[in-house]
């Protein structure tokens, strides 16, 4: 089983239930190491003071801040710490809020919240909480302190089981572009919806595969065999049609066939 | 100033296409610190070291390497690797649509926002009215930066954006993780208490409610110790115990 990254609780109300913080993503892309080229030692990477030339232990390491006039803040791990809230080990849940009202692009990292402990009023309270959420389909928003950093995320219900988001803040987003203030014409619109329709199907993230990932592996056989490593052929792309709704048209017929 | 756009190309959806540029939607304000020495305040800098040698390894000898068994490397070259991208025909390739709110927010990734380019206004506007219209996102897949990635489009504000997706295999299902038993399921009494508690604290998600506070404790701190003053460090945290009567826990929350 997975190990915890963090342990704590969150709160509702005055209802305090032990959690443990799983990631819920799992790393299966092909990591690649710098190698030395004449020999294939992998290489370290080592952190040196400049002034002596020499290796650095991290426990002699601190965090330098530039201010605008240049000058340096030094500050220890010790001293960093205390930028930390005081409740540390606390997930409070500050609002429900609803999932469609929150865009995507708040989203940061997924993880799986437990319960931390087999008492039975830890488990009650935890399916308590799920069951709610499931209910009311209603999304939590609170904040918590992972490893120094405090971080707004949203915990909601899933599979029986609550989930945490890490979120970025409001001013981590940036301004969209403008974009053409141009009405569609109704006739675009109304072919256009239409082909929407007829190129449509259930989310299904099995259809997904990384192809990108499975041509890497592909790629790092060969070069094991021997085998010159090609680009591998595509097919070819229809090209495009340059009036708009004849494209769409021709679209519709052809999903349509 | 305008924001410069990192790519340039087009949507393709059937044998329409809609030409567009892709931004960075967002980015980090996390404050950031640089490492030193902590003795004599130098700069820390992280050196390429052959362990064989001991010996600092210039960028030039430096390969990439696959560990294909215990001490067994392929060496790739940055086009051998480049040539698993995809298709670099500068098209975010729409394979089909499907409803907006049904992709769970796990599979999300990174945002880009997408603007329209040079005579895409047109069908940038159609594109983004029919996506509102049967509140759909498009699915396809996208080759940034030498590798094809997974996308999905959807309405944005006035305009559209990008987001990247990650793939089923790469998320945790959250339900191969056992649950213990329990002997006594929530009470129809707990859960309307609960629900409650729910409704009470119940807002319409306004992101600009929430600021990042720590990022100004830490500005504090930086400041406290430029100015010389004493850094405290902070009381200890007092943890709760779990609730053995919830009931009881739930009537006190809700006053």
């Amino acid at each position: 089983m997975a190990r915890s990254i963090w342990k704590g609780s969150i709160s509702f109300g005055l209802v305090n239930v032990p959690v443990a913080l799983f990631s819920g993503v799992k790393d299966t892309d092909v990591h690649f190491h710098q190698l030395h080229a004449k020999d294939h030692v992998p290489i370290e990477t080592r952190r040196v003071c400049v002034d002596e030339d020499e290796e650095v232990p991290y426990e002699e390491i601190g965090h330098g801040y530039e201010t605008d006039d240049d000058e340096l803040i030094v500050l220890t791990d010790a001293e960093l710490a205390t930028a930390a809230p005081r409740k540390t080990r606390t997930i409070e849940i500050e609002a429900f809020v609803d999932l469609e009202d929150v865009d995507p692009i708040y989203f940061d990292h997924p993880y799986v919240l437990l319960p931390d402990g087999e008492s039975e009023g830890t488990q009650r309270a935890y399916r308590l909480l799920v069951e709610v959420m499931e209910r009311s389909e209603r999304a939590a928003l609170g904040r918590f302190v992972l490893r120094t950093k405090e971080y707004l995320t949203i915990v909601r219900a899933r599979r029986e089981r609550l989930t945490l988001t890490t979120m970025r803040f409001h001013d981590e987003v940036r301004e969209p572009p403008k974009s053409p203030g141009k009405r569609p014409a109704k006739k675009q619109l109304d072919t256009t919806v239409k082909l929407i329709k007829a190129m449509s199907e259930p989310w299904d993230p099995a259809n997904y595969r990384d192809e990108y990932e499975k041509r890497l592996k592909k790629i790092i056989r060969d070069k094991q065999k021997g085998k010159t490593v090609k680009e591998p052929e595509r097919p070819e792309q229809p090209s495009a049609i340059e009036d708009l709704m004849a494209a769409l048209e021709r679209s519709l017929e052809e999903v349509k066939a | 100033m305008a924001p410069r756009s990192i790519w340039n190309g087009a949507i393709a959806f059937g044998l329409v296409q809609v030409p567009v540029k892709v931004y960075s939607a967002t980015e980090s304000k996390t404050v950031h610190f640089r490492e030193v020495h902590l003795k004599d305040e130098s700069r820390i800098e992280h050196r390429r070291v052959c362990p064989r040698e001991d010996k600092e390894v210039p960028y030039d000898d430096i390969v990439k390497g696959f560990e294909v068994k215990q001490g067994e490397w392929v060496e790739l070259t940055d086009d051998e690797i480049a040539a698993a991208a995809g298709p670099r025909n500068k098209l975010i390739d729409v394979e089909h649509f499907v409803p907006a709110e049904d992709v769970d927010p796990d599979f999300f990734e990174r945002t880009y926002f997408l603007g329209a380019a040079d005579k895409g206004d047109e069908a940038y506007a159609v594109l983004r009215a029919a996506l509102e219209k049967t509140n759909r996102a498009a699915i396809g897949r996208w080759v940034f930066h030498d590798r094809e990635r997974t996308v999905a489009i959807r309405v944005y504000g006035k305009g559209l954006a990008l987001y990247t997706l990650r793939f089923a295999d790469d998320l945790v299902d959250p339900a191969d993780f056992d649950l213990a038993r329990v002997s006594k399921k929530p009470s129809a009494r707990e859960i309307e208490m609960a629900s409650k508690l729910v409704e009470g604290l119940h807002v319409k998600f306004k992101p600009s409610e929430y600021e990042d506070s720590y990022r100004d404790a830490v500005l504090d701190v930086v400041k406290a110790k430029a100015e010389g003053r004493n850094i405290a460090p902070p009381e200890p945290e007092e943890t709760d115990g779990d609730d053995s009567d919830l009931l009881a826990t739930l009537e006190a929350s809700l006053g």
